[in-house]
């Protein structure tokens, strides 16, 4: 078990800088999660922590120590790979000690290893397999026993749920967080699935190309978001975003025809808004109310008899469409909301829920 | 309609591959059953023909010479194909790596195996010319490593290790090639998870290049035996005096005392082996 601290980390190929000098501190034992789309540097970052790619500058330090210039295998760290990497011509039990082997230990620890990783995996009965005869799930639990089966300083998971279904990457989620819940290893997990950056993370790191957005525990990036790239990358449905202008002398943001004031948006810093500054206002879908099964709505921004576009009905949930002073937007309602398209519906909003960002920044206000 | 498309395209296909059929029944089948029939007989210079039995095959296992080719043919063998697959290897693992001009260093590489044998060969001759050839020279003059100029080529002894060196040179890229279609093949991540695992650049070589290129050097290895023992231009356009099984057959039924009847028992032993090396390569190795 150990930290890791990464200072002024740089990667380039070429004149092509992919990881833009990012600065973390993980602490012993944490499990934090780098999520980001595709392309921004994430997955390097990692491989750097790794040792799989040469650092450009900066330093990645494991412990105490530096560890720039020592090859993966000194290191002391396991990675799960997001095609696996099992070796193919070994039988899962082979696979699974591989690494464990080459730590010298004794024959005995490793079968109580073995016996430990394949019992907490369920792999008791595959152990004379190879992995051409397993199913992809099976290979991810083959993987994962790999790394867990060495006592690794650090874990690292480069999207290791990728190619799995919806289902079972679901089922194998919740594995890795009861496993880390259970070994408390230092664990760095590179996905660009925000469920899975929300329900694993201690904390969680916002990438975009390169450099890091918003660093903080998954609630706090969900509803304190720093800027409009963390506020909809993060959320599903995507946070709505709302086009608006703010009017100095009524003390309102207008959304062509519609308006809320700044006085009912009591969280926002309107100090330095100037009049007529173009801004953005962000209400994430699941933040709207159906007025008749919300209590003590006085002080919520009232929308009345919005006409409902389209309600795709998921279950339990109802996601609906509809305008905003003339602007699409989605709302989540639950079961109760008993509502057909083209019907009218009264919505409200808690106003400590709407946040607003700088339109020309992106920079929460 | 008792005529489906698969029967007709079948029948179509047997269309097809009979002009070669045919024609490989006639070169090579034909042959080979006439070679092991001449295998029972002494043969006269005029086409006279007397069974004598197993006897061509009790000659055989008296004669010394057929021993000596034996023995001559297992160096041979053991030699190239040892010498052409580490060989080829090597320069494979080497050439997977990036640096400038990669792909024509590929490209030469592979020069020796597509020249032609009879012009490669005057060249090797010319170098070990005992008179004017660069080996003596530098053995002799330049390192001092021999007292006095050898006719290397001349003596049978040492022109075996010629003829072995020559057919590795000759024959190495065929190895490098197939082996480096497979090196290209192995998914980087493999040697990710090895150096990840604890391993170093010779633990990730044994534990993931080897076992995976087990069934490219497999094939290289039975390949290069089967065509080595029956290589016989290489050795007699290079150095006639080394007598492997296909020369000592080829002056068996052709110079000298011509008896192709002894030729032909050779050669029937030749084929036993050669079809327990198909059959190895095809039961095995296929299955690898």
């Amino acid at each position: 078990m150990a930290k890791v601290t990464i200072k002024n980390l740089v990667k380039a190929y070429n004149d092509d800088v992919i990881v833009k000098g990012i600065n973390l501190e993980i602490k012993d034992g944490e499990f934090v999660v780098l999520v980001g789309p595709s392309g921004c540097g994430k997955s390097t970052t990692l491989r750097m922590i790794a040792g799989l790619e040469d650092i450009n500058e900066g330093e990645v330090e494991i412990g105490d120590r530096c560890v720039n210039d020592l090859q993966p295998h000194m290191r002391n760290i396991a990675m799960v790979f997001q095609n696996y990497a099992l070796y193919p011509h070994k039988t899962v039990r082979e696979n699974i000690i591989f690494g464990l082997k080459k730590t010298r230990v004794s024959r005995q620890i490793i079968d109580e290893r073995l016996a430990h990783i394949s019992t907490m995996l369920q792999l008791e009965n595959l152990l004379d397999r190879k992995p051409a005869d397993l199913s992809g799930g099976q290979r991810q639990r083959v993987a994962m026993g790999r790394a867990l089966a060495r006592d690794a300083d650090v874990y690292l998971f480069d999207e290791p749920l990728s190619n799995l279904d919806a289902k079972l990457r679901h089922h194998m989620r919740t594995e890795i967080a009861k496993i880390h819940k259970r070994v408390q290893t230092t664990s760095i997990y590179v996905t660009h699935d925000q469920v899975e950056a929300m329900t694993l993370g201690d904390r969680v790191v916002v990438m975009q190309a390169g450099q890091i957005e918003q660093v903080g525990t998954p609630m706090d990036i969900y509803l304190n978001p720093r800027n409009i790239f963390v506020a909809t990358f993060i959320g599903s449905p995507s946070m709505n975003l709302l086009s608006a202008v703010y009017d100095a002398q009524q003390q309102v943001f207008k959304i062509n025809d519609a308006s809320v004031s700044t006085e009912l948006l009591s969280q926002v810093n309107t100090a330095n808004l100037k009049d007529g500054d173009q801004v953005k206002i962000g209400i994430r879908p699941d933040f709207f109310d159906d007025e008749r099964f919300t209590q003590d709505t006085e002080d919520y921004w009232q929308l009345k008899n919005i006409m409902v576009d389209l309600v795709e009905p998921l279950g339990f949930d109802k996601e609906i469409s509809f305008h905003i002073g003339g602007q699409y937007v989605k709302a989540r309602l639950d079961l109760r909301s008993d509502i057909q398209e083209d019907d009218p519906i009264d919505l409200v909003v808690d106003p400590n829920r709407v946040l607003v960002f700088d339109a020309e920044t992106g920079e929460r206000i | 309609m008792s005529d489906n498309i698969a029967a007709q395209e079948a029948r179509l296909g047997h269309r097809l591959i009979a002009p070669a059929a045919l024609i490989i029944a006639l070169l090579i089948l034909y042959p080979i059953f006439f070679n092991l029939y001449l295998s029972f007989f002494d043969v006269e210079l005029n086409g006279d023909k007397s069974l004598v039995g197993l006897n061509n095959y009790k000659t055989l296992l008296s004669d010394g010479g057929f021993y000596s080719a034996l023995w001559t043919t297992v160096i041979y063998l053991a030699g190239t194909v040892t010498g052409t697959t580490v060989l080829g290897l090597a320069v494979a693992l080497l050439l997977n790596q990036n640096f400038p001009f990669k792909n024509t260093v590929r490209a030469l590489v592979l020069l020796p195996y597509f020249a032609p044998v009879i012009s490669v060969v005057f060249g090797w001759q010319f170098i070990f010319d005992p008179v004017n050839g660069i080996y003596n020279h530098v053995m002799v003059e330049v390192l001092g490593l021999v007292s006095e100029r050898q006719n290397v080529i001349g003596d049978p002894d040492s022109a075996l290790w010629v003829v072995i060196v020559f057919d590795i040179w000759k024959h190495f890229p065929i190895a490098f090639l197939l082996i480096l279609a497979k090196l290209q093949s192995i998914p980087s991540d493999q040697y990710e998870a090895c150096a990840i695992d604890g391993y170093n650049a010779w633990g990730r070589f044994i534990h993931v290049t080897l076992p995976e290129c087990r069934f490219v050097i497999g094939t290289v290895v039975l390949l290069r035996m089967i065509w080595n023992l029956n290589r016989f231009e290489d050795v007699y356009l290079l150095a006639p005096n080394v007598e492997t099984l296909p020369i000592y057959i080829y002056f068996q039924a052709f110079t000298g005392v011509i008896d192709q009847g002894l030729a032909a028992a050779i050669s029937v032993v030749q084929l036993i082996v050669l079809s327990g090396l198909i059959w190895f390569y095809v039961k095995k190795v296929l299955n690898w």
